[in-house]
Protein backbone atom coordinates (compact mmCIF):
# COMPACT_ATOMS: atom_id res chain seq x y z
CA UNK A 1 0.00 0.00 0.00
CA UNK A 2 2.89 2.37 0.74
CA UNK A 3 5.27 3.15 -2.11
CA UNK A 4 9.02 2.78 -1.63
CA UNK A 5 9.32 6.56 -1.29
CA UNK A 6 6.55 6.65 1.33
CA UNK A 7 8.20 3.87 3.31
CA UNK A 8 11.45 5.83 3.25
CA UNK A 9 9.67 8.90 4.67
CA UNK A 10 8.20 6.77 7.46
CA UNK A 11 11.47 5.10 8.43
CA UNK A 12 13.50 8.34 8.21
CA UNK A 13 11.15 10.14 10.60
CA UNK A 14 10.99 7.07 12.88
CA UNK A 15 14.80 7.16 13.16
CA UNK A 16 14.38 10.60 14.76
CA UNK A 17 11.72 9.36 17.20
CA UNK A 18 13.46 6.11 18.21
CA UNK A 19 14.94 6.44 21.67
CA UNK A 20 12.47 9.21 22.54
CA UNK A 21 9.29 7.13 22.59
CA UNK A 22 8.41 8.14 26.17
CA UNK A 23 8.64 11.89 25.55
CA UNK A 24 6.98 11.83 22.15
CA UNK A 25 4.28 9.50 23.47
CA UNK A 26 3.66 11.72 26.49
CA UNK A 27 3.27 14.80 24.28
CA UNK A 28 0.96 12.88 21.96
CA UNK A 29 -1.30 11.85 24.83
CA UNK A 30 -1.25 15.31 26.41
CA UNK A 31 -2.35 16.83 23.10
CA UNK A 32 -5.04 14.19 22.67
CA UNK A 33 -6.49 14.80 26.14
CA UNK A 34 -6.22 18.60 25.90
CA UNK A 35 -7.70 18.96 22.40
CA UNK A 36 -10.21 16.09 22.58
CA UNK A 37 -11.15 15.66 26.26
CA UNK A 38 -13.70 12.93 25.51
CA UNK A 39 -10.81 10.58 24.64
CA UNK A 40 -9.85 10.48 28.32
CA UNK A 41 -12.65 8.01 28.96
CA UNK A 42 -10.42 5.34 27.43
CA UNK A 43 -7.57 6.10 29.82
CA UNK A 44 -9.26 6.16 33.20
CA UNK A 45 -6.44 4.04 34.63
CA UNK A 46 -4.26 7.13 34.24
CA UNK A 47 -6.49 9.12 36.60
CA UNK A 48 -8.40 12.35 36.01
CA UNK A 49 -5.23 14.40 35.76
CA UNK A 50 -2.38 12.18 34.56
CA UNK A 51 1.07 13.35 35.58
CA UNK A 52 4.16 13.39 33.39
CA UNK A 53 5.31 9.97 34.63
CA UNK A 54 2.00 8.34 33.77
CA UNK A 55 1.86 10.01 30.34
CA UNK A 56 5.42 8.89 29.60
CA UNK A 57 4.77 5.34 30.75
CA UNK A 58 1.68 4.91 28.59
CA UNK A 59 3.02 7.04 25.77
CA UNK A 60 6.14 4.90 25.61
CA UNK A 61 3.98 1.79 25.20
CA UNK A 62 1.95 3.34 22.38
CA UNK A 63 4.99 4.62 20.50
CA UNK A 64 6.75 1.27 20.92
CA UNK A 65 3.80 -0.30 19.10
CA UNK A 66 4.16 2.31 16.33
CA UNK A 67 7.81 1.27 16.16
CA UNK A 68 6.77 -2.34 15.65
CA UNK A 69 4.48 -1.21 12.85
CA UNK A 70 7.34 0.73 11.22
CA UNK A 71 9.60 -2.35 11.29
CA UNK A 72 6.90 -4.56 9.82
CA UNK A 73 5.07 -2.33 7.35
CA UNK A 74 4.77 -5.28 4.95
CA UNK A 75 3.18 -7.47 7.55
CA UNK A 76 1.01 -5.18 9.69
CA UNK A 77 -1.84 -7.61 10.33
CA UNK A 78 0.46 -10.28 11.75
CA UNK A 79 2.65 -7.78 13.60
CA UNK A 80 -0.30 -6.03 15.29
CA UNK A 81 -2.58 -9.05 15.72
CA UNK A 82 -2.32 -9.19 19.54
CA UNK A 83 -3.01 -5.44 19.75
CA UNK A 84 -5.93 -5.81 17.35
CA UNK A 85 -7.37 -8.52 19.64
CA UNK A 86 -6.88 -6.25 22.65
CA UNK A 87 -8.68 -3.35 20.98
CA UNK A 88 -11.54 -5.55 19.77
CA UNK A 89 -12.14 -7.52 22.97
CA UNK A 90 -10.99 -5.31 25.82
CA UNK A 91 -10.38 -1.68 24.92
CA UNK A 92 -13.14 -1.28 22.31
CA UNK A 93 -12.06 2.26 21.42
CA UNK A 94 -14.65 3.71 19.06
CA UNK A 95 -13.03 3.83 15.61
CA UNK A 96 -13.95 7.54 15.30
CA UNK A 97 -11.20 8.31 17.81
CA UNK A 98 -8.29 7.09 15.70
CA UNK A 99 -8.38 10.11 13.31
CA UNK A 100 -8.23 12.34 16.41
CA UNK A 101 -5.06 10.57 17.61
CA UNK A 102 -3.61 10.77 14.09
CA UNK A 103 -4.27 14.52 13.95
CA UNK A 104 -2.38 14.96 17.24
CA UNK A 105 0.44 12.75 15.94
CA UNK A 106 0.76 14.95 12.84
CA UNK A 107 0.85 18.08 15.02
CA UNK A 108 3.62 16.54 17.17
CA UNK A 109 5.63 15.77 14.03
CA UNK A 110 4.94 19.18 12.46
CA UNK A 111 5.92 21.16 15.55
CA UNK A 112 9.17 19.23 16.05
CA UNK A 113 10.26 18.71 12.44
CA UNK A 114 8.97 22.08 11.14
CA UNK A 115 10.44 22.63 7.64
CA UNK A 116 11.45 18.98 7.45
CA UNK A 117 7.78 18.05 7.78
CA UNK A 118 7.23 18.35 4.05
CA UNK A 119 3.91 17.57 2.40
CA UNK A 120 5.39 14.25 1.20
CA UNK A 121 6.36 13.28 4.76
CA UNK A 122 2.92 14.28 6.05
CA UNK A 123 1.15 12.28 3.33
CA UNK A 124 3.27 9.18 4.02
CA UNK A 125 2.66 9.31 7.77
CA UNK A 126 -1.06 9.94 7.34
CA UNK A 127 -1.33 6.90 5.08
CA UNK A 128 0.82 4.77 7.41
CA UNK A 129 -0.99 5.70 10.63
CA UNK A 130 -4.39 5.29 8.98
CA UNK A 131 -3.29 1.80 7.90
CA UNK A 132 -2.33 1.00 11.49
CA UNK A 133 -5.72 2.23 12.72
CA UNK A 134 -7.51 0.07 10.15
CA UNK A 135 -5.65 -3.02 11.34
CA UNK A 136 -6.32 -2.23 15.01
CA UNK A 137 -10.09 -1.97 14.41
CA UNK A 138 -10.44 -4.72 11.82
CA UNK A 139 -11.49 -7.44 14.26
CA UNK A 140 -14.18 -5.31 15.93
CA UNK A 141 -16.94 -7.29 14.20
CA UNK B 1 -20.67 29.99 18.90
CA UNK B 2 -17.13 29.02 19.92
CA UNK B 3 -16.44 29.06 23.65
CA UNK B 4 -12.91 30.23 24.25
CA UNK B 5 -11.41 31.31 27.56
CA UNK B 6 -9.69 34.67 27.84
CA UNK B 7 -6.38 32.81 27.85
CA UNK B 8 -7.29 30.99 24.63
CA UNK B 9 -8.40 34.19 22.87
CA UNK B 10 -5.15 35.88 23.86
CA UNK B 11 -3.07 32.93 22.62
CA UNK B 12 -4.87 32.93 19.28
CA UNK B 13 -4.41 36.67 18.79
CA UNK B 14 -0.70 36.54 19.71
CA UNK B 15 0.17 33.54 17.59
CA UNK B 16 -1.91 34.56 14.58
CA UNK B 17 0.19 37.69 14.59
CA UNK B 18 3.37 35.59 14.32
CA UNK B 19 2.48 33.83 11.08
CA UNK B 20 2.06 35.09 7.52
CA UNK B 21 -1.59 34.36 6.70
CA UNK B 22 -0.87 34.52 2.97
CA UNK B 23 1.51 31.58 3.20
CA UNK B 24 -0.60 29.56 5.62
CA UNK B 25 -3.58 29.39 3.26
CA UNK B 26 -1.79 28.10 0.18
CA UNK B 27 0.24 25.67 2.27
CA UNK B 28 -2.83 24.26 4.02
CA UNK B 29 -4.89 23.94 0.83
CA UNK B 30 -1.96 22.37 -1.00
CA UNK B 31 -1.46 19.82 1.76
CA UNK B 32 -5.18 18.99 1.70
CA UNK B 33 -4.99 18.27 -2.04
CA UNK B 34 -1.87 16.09 -1.70
CA UNK B 35 -2.63 14.18 1.52
CA UNK B 36 -6.29 13.61 0.54
CA UNK B 37 -6.14 13.52 -3.27
CA UNK B 38 -9.88 12.94 -3.67
CA UNK B 39 -10.38 16.55 -2.57
CA UNK B 40 -8.99 17.53 -5.97
CA UNK B 41 -12.45 16.75 -7.36
CA UNK B 42 -13.51 20.33 -6.61
CA UNK B 43 -10.60 21.92 -8.45
CA UNK B 44 -10.73 20.64 -12.04
CA UNK B 45 -10.06 24.14 -13.34
CA UNK B 46 -6.87 24.59 -11.33
CA UNK B 47 -4.51 23.07 -13.89
CA UNK B 48 -1.56 20.89 -12.94
CA UNK B 49 -2.18 18.96 -9.70
CA UNK B 50 -0.31 15.87 -10.89
CA UNK B 51 2.41 15.79 -8.21
CA UNK B 52 3.07 17.18 -4.74
CA UNK B 53 5.50 19.70 -6.25
CA UNK B 54 2.95 20.76 -8.87
CA UNK B 55 0.23 21.23 -6.24
CA UNK B 56 2.36 23.18 -3.76
CA UNK B 57 3.66 25.46 -6.53
CA UNK B 58 0.34 25.90 -8.32
CA UNK B 59 -0.54 29.63 -8.44
CA UNK B 60 -4.30 28.94 -8.39
CA UNK B 61 -3.88 26.83 -5.25
CA UNK B 62 -1.95 29.65 -3.59
CA UNK B 63 -4.50 32.25 -4.68
CA UNK B 64 -7.43 30.21 -3.46
CA UNK B 65 -5.60 29.39 -0.25
CA UNK B 66 -5.17 33.11 0.37
CA UNK B 67 -8.89 33.68 -0.21
CA UNK B 68 -9.75 30.93 2.27
CA UNK B 69 -7.40 32.24 4.95
CA UNK B 70 -8.60 35.83 4.53
CA UNK B 71 -12.08 34.55 5.23
CA UNK B 72 -10.77 32.54 8.18
CA UNK B 73 -8.98 35.65 9.54
CA UNK B 74 -12.27 37.49 9.34
CA UNK B 75 -13.87 34.66 11.28
CA UNK B 76 -11.28 35.15 14.05
CA UNK B 77 -12.70 38.65 14.55
CA UNK B 78 -16.25 37.34 14.87
CA UNK B 79 -15.92 34.26 17.06
CA UNK B 80 -19.20 35.15 18.79
CA UNK B 81 -21.17 34.88 15.57
CA UNK B 82 -19.49 32.46 13.19
CA UNK B 83 -22.81 31.23 11.80
CA UNK B 84 -23.79 34.78 10.82
CA UNK B 85 -20.32 35.59 9.49
CA UNK B 86 -20.18 32.53 7.25
CA UNK B 87 -23.87 32.40 6.31
CA UNK B 88 -23.59 33.42 2.67
CA UNK B 89 -20.39 31.42 2.18
CA UNK B 90 -22.26 28.41 3.55
CA UNK B 91 -25.03 28.87 1.02
CA UNK B 92 -22.45 29.25 -1.77
CA UNK B 93 -20.61 26.04 -0.82
CA UNK B 94 -23.89 24.10 -0.71
CA UNK B 95 -25.87 25.50 -3.62
CA UNK B 96 -23.18 26.43 -6.14
CA UNK B 97 -19.97 24.62 -5.21
CA UNK B 98 -21.54 21.40 -3.85
CA UNK B 99 -18.70 20.77 -1.42
CA UNK B 100 -19.06 17.95 1.13
CA UNK B 101 -18.77 19.66 4.56
CA UNK B 102 -16.35 16.95 5.63
CA UNK B 103 -13.81 18.89 3.55
CA UNK B 104 -14.13 21.90 5.89
CA UNK B 105 -13.07 19.69 8.79
CA UNK B 106 -10.15 18.25 6.82
CA UNK B 107 -8.97 21.73 5.73
CA UNK B 108 -9.32 23.00 9.30
CA UNK B 109 -7.01 20.22 10.45
CA UNK B 110 -4.51 21.14 7.73
CA UNK B 111 -4.52 24.77 8.92
CA UNK B 112 -3.71 23.50 12.43
CA UNK B 113 -0.86 21.32 11.13
CA UNK B 114 0.63 24.21 9.12
CA UNK B 115 0.42 26.47 12.19
CA UNK B 116 2.25 23.78 14.21
CA UNK B 117 4.93 23.60 11.53
CA UNK B 118 5.51 27.36 11.61
CA UNK B 119 5.18 27.94 15.35
CA UNK B 120 7.09 24.86 16.57
CA UNK B 121 7.36 24.77 20.37
CA UNK B 122 5.03 27.77 20.70
CA UNK B 123 2.21 25.54 19.40
CA UNK B 124 1.58 23.98 22.79
CA UNK B 125 -1.27 21.52 23.48
CA UNK B 126 -3.39 24.37 24.89
CA UNK B 127 -2.77 26.53 21.84
CA UNK B 128 -3.62 23.59 19.57
CA UNK B 129 -6.84 23.07 21.54
CA UNK B 130 -7.82 26.71 21.06
CA UNK B 131 -7.19 26.66 17.31
CA UNK B 132 -8.92 23.28 16.89
CA UNK B 133 -12.00 24.80 18.58
CA UNK B 134 -11.90 27.69 16.12
CA UNK B 135 -11.49 25.55 12.98
CA UNK B 136 -14.29 23.26 14.20
CA UNK B 137 -16.50 26.31 14.74
CA UNK B 138 -15.75 27.65 11.27
CA UNK B 139 -16.40 24.23 9.70
CA UNK B 140 -19.75 23.97 11.49
CA UNK B 141 -20.67 27.52 10.43
CA UNK B 142 -19.86 26.70 6.81
CA UNK B 143 -22.04 23.60 7.00
CA UNK B 144 -24.88 25.36 8.82
CA UNK B 145 -26.89 26.45 5.77
CA UNK B 146 -26.72 23.11 3.96
CA UNK B 147 -30.04 21.65 2.94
Amino acid sequence: MLSAQERAHVTQVWDLIAGHEAHVGAELLLRLFTVYPSTKIYFRHLGTCPDEAQLQSHGQRMLAAVGVAVQRMDDLRAALSPLADLHAQVLRVDPANFPLLIQCFQVVLASHLQDEFTVEVQAAWDKFLTGVAVVLTEKYR
Amino acid sequence: MVHLSGEEKAAIATLWGKVNPDEIGGEALGRLLVVYPWTQRFFDSFGDLSSATAVMGNPKVKAHGKKVIDSFSNGLKHLDDLKGTFSSLSELHCDKLHVDPENFRLLGNEIVIVLALHLGKDFTPKVQAAFQKVVAGVANALAHKYH
